[in-house]
């Protein structure tokens, strides 16, 4: 029976309440987390390598027992209205874990009330705990659009957006530079990398872009939302290695000629389970398409070229991925998952990744965007 | 805005914060997934959602690659909240994991919650089938329950529910229990010393390498506690075992050592310590304390309750003895209000850091000159590469912990650290062997 709440042996992938926080981290405000706590030092410990040294913004509410019988919102309100006037934030973000969520929390409502009472513009973010990091991202990333962006901006030619980019697909500063130079080497002009390394200015004409191009899947639900009220297209894939790079770019030269969105890859190649693959990719959904995509163009055209990641609901589920791994004869995917290789001869490739194994090899973690990037040397 | 409070300026109620909770990049104390590591041929169960897993999975990884071994995890979903079939999940779970897992455990700590309180799980339900499915094993019901902490905090509750297992037995001479600690009680004891002296044999979780000599527990005469957080524990086997209990207070008054070790030598019908050895061991005490002032003279002092449980009553001590104490960083109140007026009067310019008050997000840690810190905390709290690296008293009590406690001072004063890469391992002296990866 398919059960995919029990891991026995591995890691689990970072929850929807530490994305909304992490792309929220640069641009001046002030996110809470509504929780008892827990979520804010597994945040600030695994999940949010810019903490130490740093002073933006983030707190839990610190939700008691009777508070929540209770429902008695005027806690979180005060709480939140005293802090935002001793410490000034250009905007404040509400989202909250799982006990919010079955006490049936309103998050709109009470946006609305910490706004009237100190000036300052509230985003709700109705999160739950239950969730993938890349749904945060998503959701927190539409709201501030939601809010700040002006959707009446006309696109620029040759102009992007980076949309999904955390330190937690993306770790380090270098990760994302590189990103956005191998865009302006083929003549695009990056606009705003959303949201890591980037000012809040620029995020507000997010809609100079002609394309945005989503380069973890964290970026997708802005990327729908900005199609639907500004009609940009978006491209879905990561720029990891010059061949995948080039093929990116030329969808999105198509994507802005034709307004169409569209994908780097076809994931159905990479989905469909085959016997004995020469390589299973572990990763989030859209680096690890664009990962085979590279892969097979380093490998061959025929190379049994797998992808496996964590819904965005469900995680991953262990019994697959110890099938999978079982099968395979190379694995490229965070070291933390080695304890699920138990009983297979598979190559582990190490490719960490923070959202899974947070800080633990965060300083092993390769510039894998770009143009040196070269897959081949790993496999 | 001000990011610390003058101990003139305020009264005990208000000693600590309130509001927005904050998160500061250094460690704290040990938490719930450290203690359950102690337990030898243990196996924990979290059942939660993903952003309270993420927290217990990732401390356990980061103690190594073979405490991955030690825990495995449930997620609760969506479907779980709509279909109601936590208790199900529970049961499915946890037998996949006892049924997967290359080892039997001996013990089986299954962790629910916040959540399965929010919808009345009957988990004990669960439990009763599995003790009868799995009759080898002990199963426990823990608990990772934030929302209750003001009635149940999470360590004391995990101290308390792992002795839960031991039974009623016979009770053996010359063998008593520690409660409670996370770390090894050694000669830095005074109460060490004398049960050892004594022929005493101790047992303390933080030691025991074996899961039949943890049941060995359950024949002792009387437990001993070192900390409030294990006061839970103890009143439990009081009820249940008729186990004594004595409390050694952590404390740095001489007059309290005396009478708690006169406690503790009474409840096992020892002879008490005589007035001789009292006089040496306070004389070697002050001739320690008086070494340690000569070294560091007015150096300022900061003291944080992650190094020791009552940073307070510590401060009270050194400025008797003429230190020059700064600053104290706590999250709670632990001390007594007639100690923290006894401060107040000593040292009024007192400076009291809450540690985990969203105001301590943006205060400058600057200071002039050299500064220690006592604790991780303090050291980060005030910006300073001259601390004692030190948790939750670290095996010290009575006199010889004092004069260790001094050396650790004087030590600290001498090395600069790295304090970045100190303060942000969690798990000081996490038990397992091959120690944390970071």
């Amino acid at each position: 029976m398919k059960d995919w709440h029990v891991h026995v042996f591995t890691s689990t992938y970072t929850a929807d309440v530490s994305g909304v926080c992490s792309a929220m981290y640069e641009l001046g405000g002030m996110s809470v987390l509504h929780d008892p706590s827990g979520c804010n030092s597994t945040y600030t410990t695994h999940d949010e390598p810019r903490w130490y040294g740093s002073e933006s913004l983030m707190f839990i509410s610190g939700l008691d027992e009777m508070t929540a019988v209770m429902g008695d919102d005027s806690v979180i309100i005060n709480d939140v209205v005293n802090a935002a006037k001793g410490l000034k934030p250009r905007f404040i973000t509400l989202c909250g874990a799982s006990i919010p969520h079955i006490i049936a929390f309103d998050y709109k409502g009470v946006a609305k009330l910490i706004e009237d009472k100190c000036g300052i513009p509230v985003l709700p973010v109705p999160t739950d705990g239950l969730k993938m990091y890349t749904s945060g991202v998503g959701l927190a990333l539409r709201e501030w659009m939601r809010r700040f962006a002006d959707l009446n901006i006309k696109p620029e030619e040759g102009v992007i957006n980076l949309l999904g980019v955390t330190p937690i697909d993306f770790s380090r500063k270098e990760i994302v530079d590189e990103m956005k130079a191998s865009f302006e080497r083929r003549g695009f002009s990056v606009n705003a990398v959303c949201a890591m390394g980037e000012s809040f200015e620029a995020m507000e004409k997010v809609c100079r872009a002609e394309v945005n191009v989503v380069v973890s899947s964290a970026g997708l639900l802005p990327a729908k939302f900005l199609k639907a009220k500004a009609g940009i297209p978006f491209v879905v894939g990561t720029p990891v290695g010059s061949a995948v790079t080039d093929k990116l770019c030329e969808k999105i030269r198509q994507s802005a000629k034709d307004k169409e969105s569209r994908y780097l890859y076809d994931s159905d190649r990479y989905t469909t389970r085959v016997e004995k693959p020469d390589l299973l990719i572990i990763n989030e959904e859209v680096n690890a398409f664009s990962m085979a995509e590279a892969a097979r163009a380093a490998l061959s055209e025929d190379a049994k070229i797998e992808a496996l990641f964590p819904d965005a609901d469900e995680g991953l589920d262990e019994d697959l991925l110890v099938a999978r791994i079982k099968e395979a004869k190379a694995v490229m995917c965070d070291p933390l998952f080695f304890p699920a290789f138990a009983g297979s001869s598979a190559k582990l490739i190490r490719m960490p990744h923070e959202g899974y194994s947070g800080r633990i090899y965060r300083g092993e973690i390769p510039v894998f965007t770009g143009d040196a990037f070269d897959i081949k040397k790993m496999l | 805005m001000e990011y610390f409070k003058v101990i003139k300026d305020i009264s005990y109620k208000d000693a600590v914060g309130s509001g927005l909770v904050y998160s500061s990049p250094c460690r704290g104390g040990w938490n719930i997934v450290h203690y359950g590591t102690l337990v030898p041929g243990g196996h924990m169960i979290f059942v939660c959602p993903v952003s309270c897993l993420r927290g217990v999975v990732l401390t356990t990884a980061e103690m190594g690659p073979d405490a991955m071994k030690l825990l495995s995890t449930i997620t609760v979903g969506e479907d779980n909240i709509l279909n109601g079939d936590m208790e199900e999940e529970l049961r499915r779970g946890t037998e996949k994991v006892i049924e997967s897992l290359p080892v039997r455990p001996r013990m089986v700590m299954i962790f629910t919650s916040c959540i399965h309180h929010f919808l009345t799980v009957n988990y004990q339900r669960i439990y009763k089938i599995l003790r009868e499915e799995y009759p080898d094993i002990d199963f426990i019901d823990c608990y990772m329950d934030p929302i209750m902490r003001k009635k149940t905090p999470p360590m004391a509750n995990l101290k308390r529910q792992i002795l839960r297992v031991l039974k009623p037995a016979d009770k053996k001479d010359g063998q008593v229990n520690f409660v409670g600690n996370c770390f090894p009680m050694g000669e830095n004891c005074d109460l060490t010393n004398l049960l050892t002296e004594n022929g005493i044999t101790i047992y303390d979780l933080s030691t025991i390498e074996d899961y039949d000599d943890f049941h060995k527990m359950e024949q002792s005469k009387v437990n001993f506690t070192f900390h409030a957080n294990a006061a839970w524990a103890a009143k439990d086997l009081k009820v249940r075992l008729s186990q004594g209990w004595v409390a050694m207070r952590e404390t740095y008054d001489y007059d309290a050592i005396d009478e708690d070790m006169k406690k503790a030598a009474e409840s096992l019908g020892l002879a008490p310590l005589s007035k001789e050895h009292i006089v040496k061991e306070r004389e070697k005490t002050e001739a320690a304390v008086t070494a340690l002032k000569e070294h560091i003279g007015d150096t300022p002092l900061a003291i944080d309750d992650t190094a020791v449980d009552r940073p307070l009553e510590l401060a009270l001590y050194l400025l008797k003895h003429g230190f020059k104490v700064e600053s104290v960083v706590m999250e709670s109140k632990a001390d007594s209000e007639e100690v923290f007026e006894q401060v107040k009067k000593l040292n009024p310019e007192l400076k009291i850091y809450s540690a985990e008050n969203w105001t301590m997000r943006r205060a400058h840690f600057t200071h002039e000159g050299k500064l220690i810190g006592i604790g991780a905390r303090s050291a980060y709290a005030r910006d300073t590469g001259f601390f004692v690296d030190i948790n939750e008293n670290a095996g010290l009590y009575g006199y010889a912990g004092i004069r260790e406690l001094c050396r650790l001072i004087a030590e600290a004063a001498d090395n600069e650290q790295d304090t970045h890469a100190i303060v942000t391992k969690k798990g000081w002296h996490c038990n397992l062997k091959e120690g944390c990866i970071i």
